[in-house]
């Protein structure tokens, strides 16, 4: 039998009004596990991160059953990156089954959903997005267990105070350098916003200093922040742009008391794969987890072993415990129903979690304000948390060895 | 009036359009909200893809910018909602008024001193672009923060103020899409609609004859701008939050013109059938391969990309042309 074109047709138009109308017929068993609709970028421009955040998905139920946590039933869903999917995707969810949501590491992604989540009644634990406004709406059942932009800057500059003192070293001058993008500009305005409420900050920028992220050549940059004789460099940047940086602070012979991240790159695997002994100490100022919290190593084993050459970052932390307070929520509520979910939610109070601070507990408004950010130092290819003290395995070491030296 | 539009028009056409126009209007009643959703995609998109349409498919003008008209109207209005209380019908006004400035100055900029084809979509993007980082900065919108809607009362429905259910969205929409389709028919039996024809098969031909080429270029950018920018108003009041980046971004108009591409570029219909394909197949299609238990990431954009391909090669005139003559409604 040949198969030709209108064969072709004919079969697709089938196929297409068999799956458009398949939702209607869609009956799945019922089971005892909380369904659990997870949504990230998995396609898109943001594919990378949202697969990152999903590696977490594996090494989950394990970790919940050994915590004696019901396991979940993970429904995922992909975004694409887009804010018109994330709401359909959502819809979808809920219409299969889902009982809770959690996601969707983008700002804008995250209140597309919340806003079927909290019209539909059903809860949504927010992994990683840190706009204030989400939980500044009123909303019911959306709860948010990651720091907000305000958080993260306040906690950087607090972490800094830390550092300076622990080590005695408190630059006096500073170069900020932040890639122009969305991301880097809100920083920027952000970093100069919140700095003004830290007078005990010993620095004062003499310059900043604006660059594409997709710059093949910073050296123009690295030279005009050296000439200005700064002791310290701080930068908002991403992975590319930030080993570009390295290699022109080497090749400029320019090793500053310190060097102080506000975003990714510098702490990455890629980062530290790349430069070698080049990589070691600068410090980033992350949402990240505490090494001491029994929990935490446990999930760094699990993390380790599923994925040997991935370190565990703060995708994979703030995704874990979102889907931890969702099984918590689930085995106090002693049902799935969304609204007893919601208010078990609401309840929350884990002190056995991974990231720092008191624990996982939500305000009036759906948020935790009480967790806190880390200092993480490069050190030897490895990566350890030097601030805040009570989060801390291991003591900041500055000012950075000479890059000639190393 | 109506008898006017239908002039010509073959019966059957108008039996096709009126059972679509029901079922479209009575799809919420047996719909799911993922099915509604959805539902609001299509519409969207055929709608912005009718706009688009005007430009390229009637005037044969290639925009690759047109996200800048959609984020010129979403942050109009929804500014103005979050600083005065402002209404979005009356925003309405102030968004269409900046969309068709900006459409004004590409167009004056582009016809006044020769740039066409190529050079011309190049335009259109460098100002999308440029609006995105003007916006990233612009403190009045928040910047690159993002601007957001205070959260819609879903208990009732608000017409005046755009604040309701899915369903009112979806109604809303379907207005839209209808009404874009009624205009852009009327336009198109219209003496500019003729002269844009003329103008798209041969700018130096119309121009012998007497077409003010210049003039019914710019008058089709500028209904092109007005028509995109209200999709932006109910885009920022349905999601309620607009970041500079996701708006202007490049990649949202490319996806707003692959409808009239897949449908068929300068037809009325086609605009719409690209719509139902490429969001409602591609929604079929990974649905199917979830209940297959297949989950792949990213297959919706493979999806795109065989439409295209297949478009392209077998179908270059688009899926609506053929299908029309199949179904006996092309004159």
């Amino acid at each position: 039998m040949s198969f030709d074109r209108r064969k072709f047709n004919q079969a697709l138009a089938a196929a297409g009004v068999l799956s458009a109308v398949s939702p209607f017929a869609s009956v799945r068993a019922q089971t005892k596990a909380l369904k659990v609709g997870l949504l990230l970028p998995r396609s898109g421009i943001q594919a990378g991160i949202g697969q990152d955040c999903y590696r977490v998905v594996e090494i989950t139920n394990p970790l919940l059953r050994e915590l004696g946590l019901p396991a979940l039933e993970i429904m995922s869903g992909d975004t694409e990156s887009n804010v018109d999917v994330a709401r359909s995707r959502a819809e979808r969810l809920i219409g299969e089954g889902a009982q809770l949501l959690v996601g969707a590491f983008d700002s804008g992604q995250t209140t597309a959903i919340a806003q079927v989540a909290e019209q539909r009644g059903i809860p949504l634990v927010i992994n990683i997005a840190a706009a204030p406004p989400i939980t500044e709406q009123g909303y019911k059942f959306v709860f948010r267990n990651f720091p907000t932009a305000p958080m993260i800057l306040g906690d950087a500059f607090a972490n800094q105070l830390e550092v300076f003192a622990a080590t005695g070293v408190s630059p006096k001058t500073a170069v900020f350098m932040h890639v122009n993008d969305t991301f880097g500009v809100a920083m920027q305005r952000g970093f100069t916003g919140v700095m003004k409420k830290f007078p005990a900050i010993p620095y004062k920028v003499v310059e900043t200093i604006a660059y594409d992220p997709a710059a093949r050549d910073l050296s123009v940059e690295v030279a005009k922040a050296k000439a200005t004789g700064a002791e310290a460099l701080i930068l908002v940047s991403r992975l590319n742009d930030a080993i570009l940086l390295t290699r022109e602070l080497v090749k400029q012979r320019w090793t500053p008391k310190a060097v102080l991240s506000m975003g990714p790159g510098w702490y990455e695997d890629q980062y530290l794969k790349t430069l070698g002994k080049l990589a070691d100490g600068p410090i980033s100022f992350v949402p990240w987890y505490d090494p001491n919290k029994k929990l935490a190593q446990r999930l760094l084993a699990a993390q380790h072993k599923a994925y040997p050459d991935i370190s565990l970052n703060t995708n994979h932390v703030y995704t874990f415990e979102a889907l931890l307070v969702a099984a918590d929520a689930f085995k106090r509520a002693g049902s799935a129903e969304p609204k007893a979910l919601a208010d078990a939610i609401r309840t929350t109070d884990i002190k056995n979690n991974v990231s720092p601070g008191p624990g996982i507990l939500f305000n009036a408004k759906g948020q935790n304000d009480k967790l806190k950010d880390s200092a993480i130092q490069n050190r030897g290819g490895k990566l350890v948390t030097v601030a805040p003290k009570d989060a801390a395995n291991a003591k900041p070491e500055l000012p950075m060895k000479p890059y000639q030296q190393r | 009036m109506i008898a006017r539009l239908a002039d010509g028009v073959p019966r059957k056409g108008l039996w096709l359009l009126a059972a679509l126009l029901l079922l479209l209007t009575l799809f919420p009643l047996f719909a799911s909200g993922y099915l509604l959703a959805i539902g609001f995609l299509i519409l969207y998109f055929a709608y912005v893809g009718q706009a688009w349409n005007v430009m390229m498919g009637f005037a044969g003008q290639l925009s690759l910018g047109h996200s800048l008209y959609v984020g010129l109207g979403a942050y109009a209005a929804a500014a103005l909602y979050v600083h005065f209380g402002v209404s979005p019908w009356i925003g309405l006004g102030a968004a269409i008024g900046i969309s068709m400035l900006a459409g004004a100055a590409i167009g004056f900029l582009a016809f006044r001193f020769g740039v066409a084809g190529v050079y011309f979509a190049i335009l259109t993007i460098a100002f999308a672009e440029f609006a995105r980082i003007g916006f990233d900065h612009f403190a009045w919108v928040r910047g690159s923060s993002g601007l957001f809607l205070p959260v819609a009362n879903y208990t009732e429905n608000d017409l005046w103020n755009l604040r309701g259910s899915p369903v009112m969205f979806y109604y809303l929409m379907l207005a839209m899409t209808a009404g874009a389709f009624v205009l852009c028919h009327a336009l198109l039996r219209s003496r500019m609609g003729y002269y844009w024809l003329a103008i798209r098969e041969s700018p130096e031909a119309a121009a012998a004859l007497g077409v003010n080429v210049f003039r019914y270029k710019m008058y089709a950018v500028v209904i092109s701008a007005a028509m995109t920018s209200l999709s932006g108003v109910v885009f920022a009041f349905y999601y309620n939050n607009l970041f500079p980046e996701q708006i202007f971004h490049i990649s949202r108009s490319i996806e707003l013109i692959l409808g009239p591409i897949i449908g068929g570029i300068g037809t009325l219909v086609g605009p719409i059938v690209g719509a139902f394909l490429l969001t409602g197949l591609a929604e079929g299609l990974r649905e199917l391969m979830l209940q297959l238990g297949i989950d792949v990431p990213g297959v919706k954009q493979v999806f795109y990309g065989l439409c295209l391909l297949l478009v392209i090669m077998f179908l270059p005139d688009g899926v609506w042309p053929p299908l029309a003559r199949k179904l006996g409604l092309h004159r």
